[in-house]
């Protein structure tokens, strides 16, 4: 069986927030001084593909793939030392925020790609959304650009008889499924898919484990329209909204008069927002 | 004075003398019950030497000099036994009079075996007689304090085995046993000399009234072979009971750690390493295995411990005394599990063999992972025993081996891994804490060399409120004082010590070579830090990583500016801040694993008009906040936490101010002062804070 994990690179969102900067003219996040990371939500499917392997006893390959900068790599090289096989970085060029369309379609060439020279992927798992724009959008697009069944919000995968029982989250609870292969997921965490802690010696063996660089261009995907990344949303501005505080404290010389007084202020407060 | 009813005859004390072997036929038995005995006891410590011997090389027999120093203080001179009275007082009895009849026994056989008849005269009487009756004494009344102890007072921290009561008995005995033939020989031969064996003569007075001389010379026979076979049966038991410490005790303390425990972690060889940490007796080193084999089980390390203090699993006696067993048990499969762990030659892997960490033992993940790395319990060691470094030899097999760890902990790495410094979540970046202090940072200056030093700010002074005070307190001292010094920025990434502490030494390896790139880069000679652990990695561990830096911890660099008197209070002496009683807590890594414990209090003394009072736990016996070896990122269970255990112990003393030198300490003090302090208004507070306050220009001094 193979078990293809997207993954995104991500600036840390525990930056600190003085360290948060934004580049206006080129609508998007600086880098400043914030580290790049593995979205989280990437991680938690990395970890349910893994332990879909360990449930299925083995012989179950897992691949991640990123389409992302070349700084990306260390993303795929840590999946790898959380014991994913084999990993493949389509090394983005163009717009640093490629909408999901862009990212759908880019993905599913490289899939495909990845499907010609080692056989179809039976699961393809993408984590729910982002943690830098959290539009949540990739895994559809991706699913509808390979024309495979989807679900989303997927907590686990356990193997079944020729086929997949997943687990997903809902409003009203957990829903319980059967689907067969081939199949996307986009996975959401819950507390048993936590990403495992490398062992040292997986995050040594990951150095020497296959890692597949490809441009857009081998992916006959080299139009200007994939490059500059938009083609369902453009970004118009973006801020960071300044949240400014003002203080007042309700005064008298009694607790009932400072109580009045606050009601009183809250009152007027509310009124003059309208 | 001499017995009554002796016959007087001129005594000259130039010959004076005794029968060797007096009223025993057959002496040549003594010779053949010998050859077994000392067969028995040589194959006894053959065996030992052997497992030893399969251990991984480590160098513990250079700087011969240091190492007879070490082992003439402390294995001669008793140096750390006698720090705790009772047991000193009851082990220097026994010791010295072991030594003192060990000699004489010596001077027994010269004297009856070799030409040399040297007990004669006022050797004999004065040494041979008088001396050896005293520390005879010493041994029985020795043996009865310990017995009292064991038996009746019976403390926690001795460990109840018959071995260890019969081994009381047995020296008892074989003492007891010595002065009844004293006695009866005095008493039969009617000795001129009996009143230089005091303790002998006591007997043969008590015997003479109600024993015929017949009766003495008989009891004599039988208590003598008695006697004999007892001391020889002791011998041969030697080497397999805790009395082999005798041996072991003295060879471990020669070839102790010279390096101070904080240097006492080793490297591993990652390209080489079969495995990274140690799960299997045989990967420790030959050094690791004769300290299992020398504990005397005192008790002593786990009575200081303060994860047991507070009622953890962890007693580091246990882990050295269940190691021990463990060794006894599989000894031969240890000398074939010979395998490699980064610094061995390979071997045959012994996966299934001897996993030394097991949750029904004392070696328990749980116990391991409750370490805070202090060292109390070396320092506490009367033999020098190395148990902390083995508790991170374990956690790194966990750690990398196993991925297997408290929760706490993994944050706490994963944090170190993607963004260089442990405090997941943290509000702040390395350089905020510099607003309006006008600090350069050297990738920004035009010549970074101008710096004279390097202000490692450290991540718990950059990045965790509390202490950002602390870095703003010294920065602004090192100005006034008008040193030339730049800090990193955001160039700095944690020193590492955490990850090493906890176990992953990959990541601690990581983290060091980054560092001392960067450094290498800026042409860094001296450092000063306010962190003591980042100082002990730089002191002790980044050498091995080719970075060797002059290095100061802030209050010893801070004490120098004093000294060299670029620091005072603007001619008016150190300003009070209100604060009448100071109380100082040492911090593990500034103080037992470097020895300073000076510099702070000297800087203290310039806060006006407080008084510095100690905590009983002070200085080398100072008790850990908790923070260390990762444990500030662990939550403790609410009954267990050290860090209240030791500002119950700071609020006690009843200062107003507890002065602390570490970025831990003063986090962990301050909840813990905060939950004891009760109604009092008690403040933890870093000495160059309350330095600046002391010192600094009076419009910035207040807080
Ligand atoms: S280093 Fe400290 S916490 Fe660890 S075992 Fe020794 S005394 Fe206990
Ligand atoms: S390790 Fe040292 S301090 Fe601990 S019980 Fe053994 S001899 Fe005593």
């Amino acid at each position: 069986m193979r078990v293809l994990v997207c993954l995104k690179q991500i600036l840390d969102p525990d930056v600190p927030a003085r360290d948060f900067q934004i580049d206006p003219e080129a609508r998007a996040a600086k880098r400043g001084g914030a580290n790049l990371v593995t979205n989280i939500f990437c991680e938690n499917a990395v970890e349910t593909a893994l332990q879909f392997r360990e449930a299925a006893g083995g012989d179950v390959k897992i691949t991640a793939l990123c389409y992302g900068e070349s700084s990306a790599e260390d993303c795929l090289r840590k999946a790898m030392a959380m014991t994913v096989d084999e990993a493949c970085l389509v090394e983005r060029d163009g717009n640093t925020n490629p909408d999901a369309a862009a990212v759908g379609r880019v993905l599913a060439a490289a899939i495909r790609r990845l499907e010609q020279d080692g056989g179809p992927f039976d699961a393809v798992l993408v984590g729910r959304e982002s943690g830098d724009w959290g539009v949540g959008q990739t895994g559809g697009v991706l699913a509808e650009e390979l024309g495979r069944p989807a679900l989303g919000f997927v907590e686990s995968l356990q193997p079944g008889n020729g086929s997949v029982t997943l687990r997903r989250q809902t409003d009203v609870g957990i829903e319980v499924a059967e689907a067969e292969p081939p199949f996307l997921v986009t996975i959401t965490n819950n507390e048993d898919n936590v990403p495992r802690i490398p062992k040292t010696r997986d995050v040594m063996m990951s150095y020497r484990k296959p890692l597949q660089k490809l441009g857009l261009a081998d992916l006959e995907l080299d139009s200007e329209e994939v490059r500059a990344g938009s083609s369902i949303f453009e970004v118009e501005e973006i801020f960071i909204p300044a949240d400014e505080v003002e203080c007042e404290l309700a005064e008298g010389d009694t607790l009932d008069e400072r109580v009045d007084q606050l009601a009183k202020r809250i009152h007027e407060v509310v009124a003059s927002i309208g | 004075m001499f017995r009554v009813g002796g016959t007087v005859t001129v005594m000259d004390p130039t010959q004076a003398t005794r029968e060797v072997f007096w009223n025993i036929e057959y002496t040549w038995l003594v010779y053949v019950l010998m050859v077994p005995t000392l067969a028995v006891f040589g194959w006894g410590f053959w065996l030992k030497v052997r497992r030893w011997r399969s251990g991984q090389p480590a160098l513990r027999f250079d700087r011969p000099g240091e190492r007879l120093q070490l082992f003439l203080r402390n294995a001669v001179g008793q140096g750390r036994t006698i720090k705790r009275r009772y047991a000193g007082v009851f082990h220097s009895l026994v010791y010295t009079g072991f030594i003192v009849l060990f000699l004489a026994t010596t001077v027994v056989a010269i004297h009856h075996d070799t030409p040399l008849h040297i007990m004669k005269g006022h050797f004999y009487l004065i040494f041979q007689s008088l001396i050896v009756d005293i520390f005879g004494l010493f041994v029985l009344v020795g043996v009865a304090l310990a017995a009292i102890r064991r038996w009746i007072s019976k403390p926690k921290l001795l460990v109840y085995t018959d071995e260890a009561s019969w081994i009381l008995i047995t020296i008892f005995v074989m003492a007891l046993t010595g002065f009844m033939i004293e006695g009866w020989r005095i008493a039969v031969t009617d000795d001129p000399w009996a009143a230089w064996s005091p303790i002998g003569n006591l007997f043969a007075l008590g015997s003479d009234p109600w024993m015929t001389d017949t009766a003495m010379q008989r009891g004599h026979v039988i208590i003598w072979w008695f006697h004999l076979v007892v001391a020889f049966g002791w011998i041969a038991w030697v080497p397999f009971s805790k009395m082999s410490h005798v041996f072991t005790a003295p060879l471990n303390i020669f070839t102790a750690n010279l390096d101070g425990y904080g240097g006492s972690l080793k490297t591993i060889d990652f390209e080489t390493a079969e495995r990274f940490g140690i799960n299997h007796l045989g990967d420790f080193t030959w050094k690791d295995l004769l300290d299992f084999d020398a504990c005397t089980e005192c008790g002593r390390c786990t009575d200081v411990c303060p994860a047991n203090t507070v009622g953890k699993s962890l007693s580091p006696r246990d882990i050295i005394l269940d190691l021990q067993g463990l060794m006894h048990k599989r000894g031969d499969e240890l000398l074939g599990s010979r395998a490699g762990n980064g610094n061995g030659d390979g071997g045959n892997g012994s996966d299934e063999l001897l996993p030394i960490i097991d949750q029904k033992t004392a070696v328990s993940p749980e116990a391991l992972f409750a370490c805070t790395t202090c060292a109390a319990c070396m320092e506490a060691c009367p033999v020098h025993i190395e148990q902390m470094p083995k508790i991170v030899d374990a956690r790194r097999y966990l750690v990398m081996e196993e991925a297997d760890f408290p929760e706490g902990m993994m944050d706490m790495m994963n944090s170190l891994e993607s963004r260089q410094h442990p405090f997941a979540g943290t509000q702040f970046s390395r350089v905020d804490w510099t607003e309006g202090l006008d600090i350069d940072v050297m990738a920004e200056m035009d010549d970074p060399h101008e710096a004279e030093v390097l202000m490692w700010v450290g991540c718990g002074g950059a990045l965790v409120e509390r202490n950002r005070n602390t870095v703003r307190a010294t920065a602004k001292l090192l100005k006034k004082a008008g040193v030339k010094f730049a800090i990193l920025g955001r160039e700095e990434s944690c020193t590492g010590d955490p990850a090493r502490r906890v176990g992953n030494e990959f990541l601690f390896e990581m983290l060091a070579k980054g560092n001392v790139e960067t450094m290498q880069r800026y042409g860094v000679r001296k450092v000063v830090t306010s962190c003591p652990h980042c100082f002990n990695s730089f002191r002790n561990e980044y050498p091995h990583f080719g970075g060797s830096y002059e290095v100061y911890h802030h209050t010893q660099f801070l004490d120098e500016l004093l000294e060299q008197g670029r620091l005072d209070g603007n001619g008016a002496g150190g300003r009070s801040n209100g604060s009448s009683t100071i109380t100082f807590h040492d911090p593990c890594y500034l103080g037992r694993h470097n020895g300073e414990y000076d510099a702070p209090r000297n800087l203290l003394a310039q806060v006006g008009g407080a008084r510095q009072v100690e905590m009983e736990r002070s200085r080398n016996t100072s008790f850990c906040c908790g923070g260390g070896g990762g444990m500030a990122f662990v939550d403790e269970p609410p009954d267990q936490r050290v860090n209240q255990e030791r500002a119950q112990e700071a609020v006690d003393t009843g200062a107003d101010v507890v002065a602390v030198g570490c970025p831990f300490c003063a986090t962990m003090l301050d909840d813990g002062v905060n939950a004891r302090r009760g109604e009092r208004d008690v403040q933890v507070r870093d000495v160059a804070e309350l330095l600046w306050d002391a010192v600094g220009e009076s419009e910035e001094a207040a807080p």
